[in-house]
């Protein structure tokens, strides 16, 4: 009989790194699935086969590049990969891809990310700043205007508000930049143009709150950084005259719980102490609403997740101590930062001012211009069928009987899908044709509904135009 | 909680394994070893080699920094006076008896009734060796020697995983118990004495409500399954909601684990000290886990060998409960006072990886400390991060290693850091 010495206690639980990461790994594919759906049904199969192809160009060159490091580290491959959970790195990074990315782009920078973002501080747990937001900032620093060729590229809500300032110049306007995207409950729904991952709010919070119960993120992290962001921004927007919903698309839009479920809660990058966690997820908050307004950049929650990362060190030292003791030290300094995050939203609110005359990509003004006097009136049914049919306004030349322009007046299909026909590229295709040569145009796969509806409207104001 | 951690931890306490299985009792063999060390200090021996002791007669004394006695638990011969392994891992001197078998008791002490005066009951606590929980050995009649009691606290939690002797003790013993608590609720000038159990034993807390029903000023106090209920500073933020720096008397409070009730009911009563000690023997490295009736000074080997086989060839034996018994390398180890258990696992093989930084080891710390930090401090060398750290406060609950996802030995990092703290004060 042997006698084996362990120092006490010689009881653990059950979980482990490796159970946390692969409980996360699943997460972040769920929210992936729907990424494709969404890419498939706002942009076309295009866009699907490429985000597919670009995750996996960002694994095989996370993989590839940990695999060289442990060999000229002389470490053990399996071992090193399997314990330095790469993929998670190269999986969150490409989910805050938009899906036009180039692979090129990807590669390089999943490449220098993992090298000087987290192999050269000394790998997994050393990490000052999380290697998927630097990648994704490196895209942003380098590859901006780089857009893969053969994938559709559209207006995302987040960079057409950006490009606005963040603050709409009246509520009116707020809410038809909102229904031009479907309203704010698409959203939450999250079918609509943007980054792979980060469209739904529903879909990001409930595999956020299966994780958060198997105890793999810190849910006060990702509470504390909504709610915050919430309140201040609707503050923001109460001065400012905005709906009371404008401080749910803040919470609902730009990626803000795709980052305060999986990036802020990245234990490595944040601070240990509960009441440092509090601090940190209330400033990143803070820095969001401050990037997004005070800078009208469309990347706030990227931006602030690093500038947080980078004062991690500091909160920890704040926060460092006897926590019983200190309890009420821990409160007063989460308490000092609210009462500065109340400040800073009304120092904003009094900094911003909307943009004006801002042109949101609303059915109004979209598509071929037509001089109303002379254009034929007709509807015919889309996506939403006979009920609630699409609306147009319809040129034709007198003489040939060919088209001049075709109109939207009323949009009722699915926006961020059957608005691909609502683009001059789709409608321009008319003019010149005469009723035979309609159905030679090419419907955009993806948005067959639509498309078809414009050639039934069309044929029809040509045949109305012979009568 | 939102800005501290829960800092506690339900764990699973495998309590059924032993809870209602038929206690054995140990043959005690024919060589005894009681240690003269207790409390973390050597006593001084008052007997010679060749003398003849009985059952409860006084071997030795400790006399710094509090006075606790050692006692023979066996009739017999005093054969030597040598260094013989002890459960405190480092060797230590033990009176060896040869025992002749025949158990005559002497008991060293008159007994006194109920009702006797607290100055008596105090020096009683005191000659009987009764030795509180709160580890360092800080015996029970310095505690109650204090002044301004409102609550007196009696732990019948086991919280440790595994054990289920002080469960047995209260089932087999709970007139001694009752006796036992009423009288420390006297001594000790109370408002009222909190008799607290785990919620998870209903069965318990129907037997000691029923129990206590004549004693006024004794309630039974239900506590949640978690782990270190059983430590006297978790123990009162759960009963009373309050801290305190060093000393529950700070606040008001003294806290009495369920045997030492028993103990002292024996001591004054019967006039005798410990001598037998209820234990669990238990683990996933035993076949027929159970509690065990032992004498102190019977080695480890007896006391298993009573309980049943070990399973494979490589374990690891734990005086006491699996998350704050230290690890035994010999099974020629005793029985002291102190042991409740022997917890007998299987060896584990699990493969530490880069700390995460997840901060379950910070949340969990029942002292409130950042075992992450101390780690990270200690590593660093920073020695001022370290001190504002103050790992000295921690009691080696061992729930960080617990935790730990990355399965990194979290609180023996934490004792070298308190030795480092400590070499510093010493300089
Ligand atoms: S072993 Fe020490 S540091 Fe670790 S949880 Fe227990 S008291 Fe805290
Ligand atoms: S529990 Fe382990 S992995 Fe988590 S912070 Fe503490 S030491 Fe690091």
């Amino acid at each position: 009989m042997k006698y084996v010495f362990n120092a006490s206690p010689n009881y653990r639980d059950n979980v482990s790194t490796s159970r946390i990461m692969r409980d996360l790994t699943i997460g972040l594919l769920v929210v992936f699935i729907f990424g494709l759906v969404n890419q498939y049904m706002t942009y076309g199969m295009d866009n699907l086969i490429h985000s597919l192809i670009l995750m996996i160009a960002a694994l095989v060159t996370t993989l590839v590049t940990e695999g060289v490091w442990a060999l000229v580290c002389k470490k053990p491959i399996g071992a090193t990969l399997s314990h330095s959970y790469g993929w998670v790195t190269a999986i969150i990074f490409v989910l805050m891809l938009q899906s036009t990315a180039t692979v090129y782009s990807v590669i390089v920078c999943s490449f220098l990310a993992i090298l000087f973002g987290k192999l050269l501080f000394g790998g997994f747990g050393h990490n000052i700043f999380n290697p998927a937001a630097v990648a994704r900032a490196l895209v942003f620093a380098s590859f901006a205007s780089a857009t893969a060729a053969d994938v559709v590229s559209k207006a995302t809500p987040v960079s057409t508000f950006a490009n606005a300032g963040w603050v709409a110049s009246s509520a009116d306007s707020f809410n038809q930049f909102l229904t031009s995207f479907g309203g704010l409950f698409n959203f939450a729904l999250g079918l609509y143009p943007g980054a792979i991952g980060e469209t739904s709010f529903i879909v990001i919070a409930l595999v956020g709150a299966v994780l958060a119960w198997r105890k793999v993120i810190d849910w006060r992290i990702s509470l504390t950084y909504i709610v915050t962001l919430f309140v201040i921004a609707t503050g923001l927007g109460i001065i400012n005259g905005q709906p009371l919903t404008y401080g749910l698309y803040h919470v609902l839009t730009g990626g803000a719980i795709f980052g305060a479920v999986f990036m802020l809660t990245d234990p490595v990058t944040s601070p240990t102490s509960a009441a440092g966690r509090i601090f940190f997820a209330m400033g990143a908050a803070v820095l969001t609403l401050v990037i997004r307004v005070g800078a009208s950049l469309p990347e706030g929650v990227l931006y602030s997740i690093l500038l947080m990362n980078m004062v991690t060190p500091l909160i920890e030292k704040l926060f460092d101590g006897n926590q019983i003791d200190m309890k009420s030290k821990l409160v007063k300094y989460n308490a000092i930062l609210a009462v500065c995050a109340l400040v800073v939203m009304v120092v904003m609110s009094f900094m911003v001012t909307p943009a004006e005359n801002v042109s949101y990509p609303t059915v109004v003004n979209l598509g071929a211009s037509a001089t109303n006097g002379d254009a034929i009136h007709v509807s015919a049914a889309g996506f939403s069928g006979e009920a609630s049919p699409n609306a147009f306004d319809v040129v034709l030349d007198d003489e040939t009987q060919t088209v001049v322009s075709v109109t939207f007046t009323t949009f009722n299909d699915t926006p961020g899908i059957g608005d691909q026909c609502n683009t001059p590229e789709f409608l321009d295709q008319f003019a010149g044709l005469g009723y035979d040569q309609i159905d030679d145009v090419e419907v955009i796969s993806g948005a067959t509904f639509t498309s078809n509806s414009v050639i039934d409207a069309v044929k029809q104001a040509i045949e109305g135009g012979n009568q | 909680m939102f800005f501290v951690g829960p800092m506690r931890q339900h764990l699973d306490g495998h309590k059924s394994l032993s809870e209602h299985v038929q206690v054995k009792t140990v043959d005690t063999p024919s060589t005894v070893y009681i240690p003269l060390f207790t409390g973390g200090k050597d006593a001084i021996p008052c007997v010679n080699v060749g003398d003849h002791v009985y059952v409860g007669t006084k071997l030795g004394q400790k006399e710094v920094p509090f006075i606790v006695p050692v006692f023979s638990s066996v009739s017999g011969t005093v054969k030597a006076i040598e260094k013989h392994p002890h459960v405190g891992l480092k060797p230590v001197d033990h009176v060896v008896i040869e025992n002749d078998g025949k158990y005559e008791e002497k008991a060293p002490l008159a007994p006194l009734s109920m009702d006797a005066s607290d100055e008596a009951l105090l020096e009683r606590m005191k000659e009987a060796g009764i030795i509180g929980c709160g580890g360092a050995g800080f015996p029970a009649y310095v505690k109650y020697s204090a002044k301004g009691i409102t609550d007196l606290i009696i732990n019948a939690v086991e919280c440790e995983p595994y054990l289920t002797a002080d469960y047995n003790m209260l089932e087999t013993t709970m007139d001694d118990f009752v006796a036992g608590v009423s009288l420390m609720y006297r001594l000790s000038h109370a408002q009222v004495a909190h008799v607290c159990i785990k919620e998870s034993h209903p069965e318990m807390i129907e037997k000691l409500t029923k129990a206590f029903a004549n004693v006024n000023g004794v309630e039974v106090h239900p506590v949640p399954d978690v782990y270190p209920m059983g430590w006297e500073r978790v123990l009162i933020r759960e009963v009373k909601h309050v801290e305190y720096n060093k000393l529950p008397a700070e606040v008001g409070c003294i806290v009495s684990n369920a045997t030492t009730a028993i103990a002292f009911a024996n001591a004054v009563l019967r006039g005798m000290p410990i001598t037998q000690k209820m234990i669990t023997v238990s683990g996933d490295a035993i076949d027929t886990p159970c509690n065990v009736i032992a004498r102190v000074g019977t080695p480890f080997k007896d006391v298993i060998d009573t309980a049943g086989h070990i399973i494979g060839d490589e374990v690891m034996m734990c005086a006491g409960g699996p998350m704050m018994g230290r690890t035994q390398v010999s099974d020629q180890v005793c029985v002291v006072p102190e042991t409740n258990g022997i917890t007998l696992l299987k060896p584990r093989h699990d493969v530490e990886v880069a700390c995460l930084r997840c901060g379950r080891c910070s949340d969990h710390c029942p002292s409130g400390l950042q075992p992450v930090r101390i780690n990270t401090a200690r590593k660093a060398n920073d020695i001022d991060t370290l001190m504002k750290l103050e790992p000295m406060r921690c009691i080696e609950c061992g729930l960080c290693t617990y935790v730990c996802p990355s399965k990194i030995a979290v609180t023996e990092g934490i004792r070298a850091a308190k030795r480092i703290v400590m070499l510093r004060g010493k300089k």
